[in-house]
Order: structure tokens, then C-alpha cells, then sequence
């Protein structure tokens, strides 16, 4: 009785955490799809009166929404692609080969995370203005990736290491080039590794704020993230409807790439330790 | 043709040192055991041959190429690994076919021999099962299939059978008889098991912290040991050794051990005053009667025969009785050494003196 109870309890407490964490996202559904008028109605209410889809169509019809969306999604695209690709490689180099400096090269690859992107952002705004690409989806890019590029090498490299030796061996033996044995043994074996690490990107990269609004300032090249805030935040008002209608745009890819991939992803937090 | 051949092969980690000096040839067709305790050097040897490390100095041939730059895909070999390393992403099937895939064999062929070789090693209702999927025999089986499907010039073994329960094992290590004398290809087989080693090989190679120390058939390595550490590793239970010294001049010279001389005739004439050991295999001593006298320190039955600890002045000597001898703990018992089964070793660098014991036991004075 008293299990049953406690049971009980406990899951009340899950439901209630549940709750706590996930009404300001139901509050931005709502609120995306009352009408203006009743936002500020006192008191306020929870189940919208009248449901519309106007700040909907505002923000897709009258804004440059979709320009950001676009932009945001090469530039999120980009850079998983490219952090990906990169870190992979150096995972494997820094696991697999022997060359003096190695672990020296592994913990500065981490002090790198560890600075205040603060610090980093003007440096390197000068350099990207002295190789002319400033402004550009572009500069974005590489702006992510040398943040992202440090925390995916040691994410993928614990991944690695978990990898038996032998496998590639065993590939090199059998008649496979180092690229082939990588391709063929080592890839399928860190792939719960890859989609975690590529999901970190993108998710890093899709929300990023400081670098955009400091890197960027045309419409063309803006993502969402200052997008959005430039457009629908000024010092004199807040364009509430259509800011929640437009975070809920905003969390769509996410919550699809999500609904794809947390199968790969809770399998592969686990997988680093125990190999299966 | 595909002679195996080491040549002053040294490889260092670092300041590590794996295997020194390494002069080894072996014989096309030939099966060879790497033998020795565990960090001797045997895998590393292996994955030099293989390819997978570089030798520091000296040079590697198979056949009568020299292999140390050619890729370990390029040397025309098949490795089974230890930890067997089979594809776990890849079903047995696709794990056996892996290596013709690689090798550019077209699919109806590729499948053609899967078919065979799983018949050969019993795996055919097992094809498009993952490796977890398997008991450890079965993927030490796929494993050899792997290294089988292909038909290269030279397979290597590094201790396929040591996950395996004693049973499995002594049957795998009667299949690996067969299926090499079947495929007729040199095989080296690495393994810390002298009993593998002594029924497989048609030679053993025995190492030590990287360095040979014998390379003979499996008799000769049993009955003429190089050095004491050869002698002490192979058989169960090992070798015993009695420290004495040689007394008498060149010619008429004895081994004093406990107040007995046994009278021996060295080769090249070695000095009197050397201190020497003697040793005595546990089956070549005879209880019961004879110039020595020991007590009774143990008495083990195991059945098929009895393991008795005999204290003698010399030190304590295992030896090796009939399964009914009736000897109790601390009964002071009479022994003979079977003069023609001794060895003797130098002392100091342990290694086998060319000697001949003349007669057992006859007491050169009272
Ligand atoms: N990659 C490596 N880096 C540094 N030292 C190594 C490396 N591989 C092997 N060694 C060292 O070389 C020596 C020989 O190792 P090896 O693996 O060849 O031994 P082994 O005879 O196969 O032993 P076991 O029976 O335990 O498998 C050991 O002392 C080991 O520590
Ligand atoms: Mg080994």
C-alpha cells in the first residue's frame, strides 16, 4: 500500500517538474495564437478566447522571417556539416596515431572552449573584416565552427576511444585502405557519437545570439536569432503576438530533428562507457 | 612459395623495448607457434608480420619480398586477433564476405565461397546473425572464416583459442591441426599455452622479454632445452633444479649435489669450479630406491598418477609417481635421476651445458 503510495508521490513530483519546465512553451502557443486584444486582457486568460493564425501570416507575408529561417538554416546546416566533418577526423588522429604532442594537442583543443566567447568575438570580427568577409552567412559559419569545432573533437575523441583498436586492424588486414577502414568500421562504430555531436552543432549554431549581432548587420545575412529581436523588439515596444509566433517557428526544425534523432541520441550518451 | 623471415627485428615504444634482436626464418607450410609469458613480445612479432606496427630496425620478408613498407592489406594474409574484431555493425555473413569485398571479388562469387566456408566451419544457420548474437566459439569461428575465406599465403593467430572453455578448446585446437593440414599454408600461431604450442606446432619459438631464446620442434624444445627458461616453462610441472657445483679435473668430472657426485663428461672441456644446476624433469625421478634419500613433503593425487614433494638436501624436488604409490607426509624416502634424461645449465648465465651424465646414481665416495 505504502509502495503504492510512494509511487504515486513520485510521480505527482515527475508531473509537477514537468509542468514547472514546460508552461512557457505552452504559454508561447498560446499566446501565438490569441488575438492581440486579449494579451493584455485583466484577468488574464489561459485558453484563448478566439484562436487566429494572423501573426502567422504577418510574419511570413509582411517580414523577412523567411530570409532569416533561410539564413539560419545554411548557416546551422554549414556549420554541422563542417564541424562534423573536421572533428571526426581529428578525433581519429587523436585517438588512433602516435605524434609527439598529442595529448598537449587534445587539452589545448579544451582551453580553447574554455575562454569567454566575449574575448574571442572582436579578434576575431577584425580578422574577418581583414579577410573581407564580414558581414556574410559565411563569417557566421566559421564564427560557430571555432567554437563548436574544440567541444565536438573531445565529444567525438571519448567516443573513440571507446572503439577496440582491433576493429581497424582487423579492416587493414582484410584489404582496406586507412580511409576505407575508417569509412567502413570506424564510421558505423561512432555514429551514435557523430549524431549527438552534429545535434550539438546544429543546436549551438540555430541559436546562437552574440556573434550574429556583433558579425552581422545586413537583413540578408541576419539568422533568426537577431533577426527575429531586430525586428520585433524595439526600445518603445514589444511585438508580443508575433514574437511568440515566431519562437514557435523557431523551435520547429529543432523539435523534428529531435523527434528524428533521440533514439541515436539517448543510445549514444550511453555508449561511450560500456561497449555493446 | 612463402617462407616467413625475420631479420634483426627490434622494435622499441619508446624506451620500451618489445621484442630485441629477433632472427626467426619459418618454413613455407610450416606451422609455428610464438610461445612465452604474457608481454614477451609474441603480439607484437605478430602485428609486425602483419603490418600494423613498423619494426624500429631490422627487416620483415614473406616469400622473397620484403614486406616492411608494403600496406598489411598488400602482404597477402589473414589475421585472427585476439579480441577476434569482428564487424559488430556487419552480420557473420557480411563479416566473412568483408575481406573479398576489399580484394575486388565480384558478389556471386563472394557469396559462392560465404556458402563454403560456413559449411566448412559449421556457421551456415548463423549467416545473418550479428556477432553479439553469439556464443564465443561461434565467434571465434566466424573469426576464422574471416581469415579462411580468402585462401592467403600466411595466417596469423594471436591466442584464437583463450576465451574458450577448456572443452571447446581442445576441440579447436584439433580442428586448426586439420584445417592447416588441409590449406597447407604457414600458419604462426601466437599462444601462452605450452600444451597448444606442444601439439600443434611442427615448431615453437620461444620467447622471452622480446628475445628468442629457442626455435625447434616441439621434442627438442621439451627434451633438449636452450637455457633454465625454456626448461622451466615447458611441461607441468616444470623442471626442477638443483644448484651444486662440478668438482674433479677436466675429464673425470662430477656434479656434487648433496654429498653426491654424479659423474658427468662435459663437451668443450668446461672448468670443474663452475657452479652449475641440474635439471630434473618431475617424471625422471624414480621413488623408492636409489643413492639419494628426501622426506615427504606433499603427496597430490590426481588420479592417472600422483604429484609427490620430496625435501631432499639438495632442495625440494617435484616429481611425478605411479597413481598407487602409498607414501606418507614426512616419511623419509630413497630416490634414483635417470642419468640419460638430466640437463645441466650454467649457473651464472643459465644457459644448457653440452653434458652427459655417465651413471646414475653409483655414490663416488661414502
Ligand atoms: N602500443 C604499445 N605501446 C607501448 N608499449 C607497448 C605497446 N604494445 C606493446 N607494448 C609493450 O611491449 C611488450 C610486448 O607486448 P606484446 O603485446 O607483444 O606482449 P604479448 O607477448 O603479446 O603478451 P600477452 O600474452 O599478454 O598478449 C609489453 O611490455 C607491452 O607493454
Ligand atoms: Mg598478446
Amino acid at each position: 500500500m505504502t509502495r503504492i503510495l510512494r509511487r504515486l508521490a513520485w510521480n505527482a513530483f515527475a508531473w509537477a517538474i514537468v509542468l514547472v519546465v514546460a508552461f512557457p512553451l505552452v504559454w508561447m502557443v498560446i499566446t501565438s495564437v490569441k488575438p492581440q486584444f486579449e494579451l493584455f486582457r485583466i484577468p488574464p486568460t489561459f485558453w484563448p478566447g478566439e484562436v487566429t493564425f494572423e501573426h502567422y501570416w504577418t510574419l511570413l507575408e509582411r517580414t523577412p522571417f523567411l530570409t532569416y529561417m533561410r539564413n539560419s538554416l545554411v548557416v546551422a546546416t554549414v556549420t554541422t556539416v563542417l564541424v562534423v566533418a573536421v572533428a571526426t577526423l581529428a578525433a581519429h588522429s587523436l585517438v588512433r596515431f602516435r605524434y609527439p604532442g598529442r595529448e598537449r594537442l587534445a587539452q589545448l583543443v579544451l582551453f580553447t572552449y574554455l575562454l569567454p566567447s566575449v574575448v574571442l568575438i572582436l579578434p576575431l570580427y577584425l580578422m574577418l573584416v581583414w579577410i573581407g568577409v564580414a558581414n556574410t552567412l559565411f563569417s557566421l559559419v566559421i564564427a560557430y565552427t571555432t567554437f563548436s569545432l574544440p567541444y565536438a573533437i573531445w565529444l567525438l575523441r571519448s567516443f573513440m576511444q571507446g572503439i577496440p583498436h582491433d576493429l581497424e586492424s582487423a579492416a587493414l588486414v582484410d584489404g582496406a585502405t586507412r580511409m576505407g577502414a575508417f569509412v567502413d568500421v570506424i564510421l558505423p562504430q561512432a555514429l551514435p557519437g557523430i549524431i549527438s555531436t552534429s545535434l550539438f552543432t546544429f543546436i549551438l549554431a540555430w541559436n546562437e545570439y552574440l556573434f550574429a549581432l556583433v558579425l552581422v548587420n545586413t537583413d540578408t545575412a541576419r539568422p533568426l536569432t537577431t533577426g527575429v529581436m531586430n525586428m520585433l523588439v524595439s526600445s518603445f515596444n514589444i511585438e508580443w503576438s508575433l514574437l511568440m509566433a515566431a519562437s514557435v517557428m523557431m523551435s520547429i526544425p529543432l523539435i523534428v530533428i529531435f523527434a528524428f534523432l533521440q533514439r541515436y541520441l539517448t543510445r549514444g550518451f550511453g555508449a561511450g562507457g560500456v561497449k555493446g | 612459395m612463402a617462407q616467413v623471415r625475420f631479420d634483426k627485428v627490434r622494435k622499441a615504444f619508446g624506451a620500451a623495448v618489445a621484442v630485441e634482436g629477433l632472427d626467426l626464418v619459418i618454413e613455407d607450410g610450416a606451422f609455428v607457434s610464438l610461445l612465452g609469458p604474457s608481454g614477451c613480445g609474441k603480439t607484437t612479432t605478430l602485428r609486425m608480420l602483419a603490418g600494423l606496427e613498423f619494426p624500429t630496425s631490422g627487416t620483415i620478408a614473406i616469400g622473397d619480398r620484403i614486406v616492411n613498407d608494403v600496406a598489411p592489406g598488400k602482404r597477402d594474409i589473414a589475421m585472427v586477433f585476439q579480441s577476434y574484431a569482428l564487424y559488430p555493425h556487419m552480420s557473420v555473413g557480411e563479416n566473412i564476405a568483408y575481406p573479398l569485398k576489399k580484394h575486388g571479388v565480384a558478389k556471386a562469387e563472394r557469396e559462392e565461397k560465404v556458402a563454403q566456408v560456413a559449411r566448412t566451419l559449421q556457421l551456415e544457420h548463423l549467416l545473418a546473425r550479428k556477432p553479439r548474437q553469439l556464443s564465443g566459439g561461434q565467434q571465434q569461428r566466424v573469426a576464422l572464416g574471416r581469415a579462411l575465406v580468402r585462401d592467403p599465403q600466411v595466417f596469423l593467430l594471436d591466442e584464437p583459442l583463450s576465451n574458450l572453455d577448456a572443452k571447446l578448446r581442445a576441440h579447436m585446437r584439433a580442428e586448426l591441426i586439420e584445417l592447416h593440414r588441409r590449406v597447407g599454408r604457414t600458419f604462426v600461431y601466437v599462444t601462452h599455452d605450452q600444451l597448444e604450442a606442444m601439439t600443434m606446432s611442427d615448431k615453437i619459438a620461444v620467447m622471452r622479454d622480446g628475445v628468442l631464446q629457442q626455435y625447434a620442434p616441439p621434442k627438442e624444445v621439451y627434451d633438449r632445452p636452450a637455457n633454465m627458461f625454456v626448461a622451466g616453462f615447458i611441461g607441468t610441472p616444470p623442471m626442477n633444479f638443483l644448484s651444486g657445483e662440478m668438482t674433479g679435473e677436466p675429464g673425470r668430472a662430477a656434479f656434487r649435489c648433496a654429498g653426491t657426485d654424479l659423474p658427468v663428461s662435459l663437451a668443450g672441456g668446461a672448468s670443474p669450479e663452475r657452479k652449475v644446476a641440474l635439471g630434473v624433469r618431475p617424471e625422471d625421478v624414480s621413488l623408492g630406491s636409489g643413492p639419494f634419500t628426501g622426506t615427504v613433503r606433499l603427496v597430490e593425487p590426481t588420479g592417472h598418477e600422483t604429484i609427490v614433494v620430496v625435501e631432499s638436501p639438495a632442495g625440494s624436488l617435484v616429481t611425478r609417481a605411479g597413481a598407487d604409490v602409498a607414501l606418507a607426509i614426512g616419511e623419509r624416502v630413497p630416490f634414483d635421476l635417470e642419468a640419460e634424461r638430466l640437463h645441466l645449465f650454467c649457473a651464472a648465465s643459465e644457459a644448457r651445458l653440452l653434458a652427459s651424465f655417465t651413471r646414475s646414481g653409483a655414490p663416488a665416495q661414502a
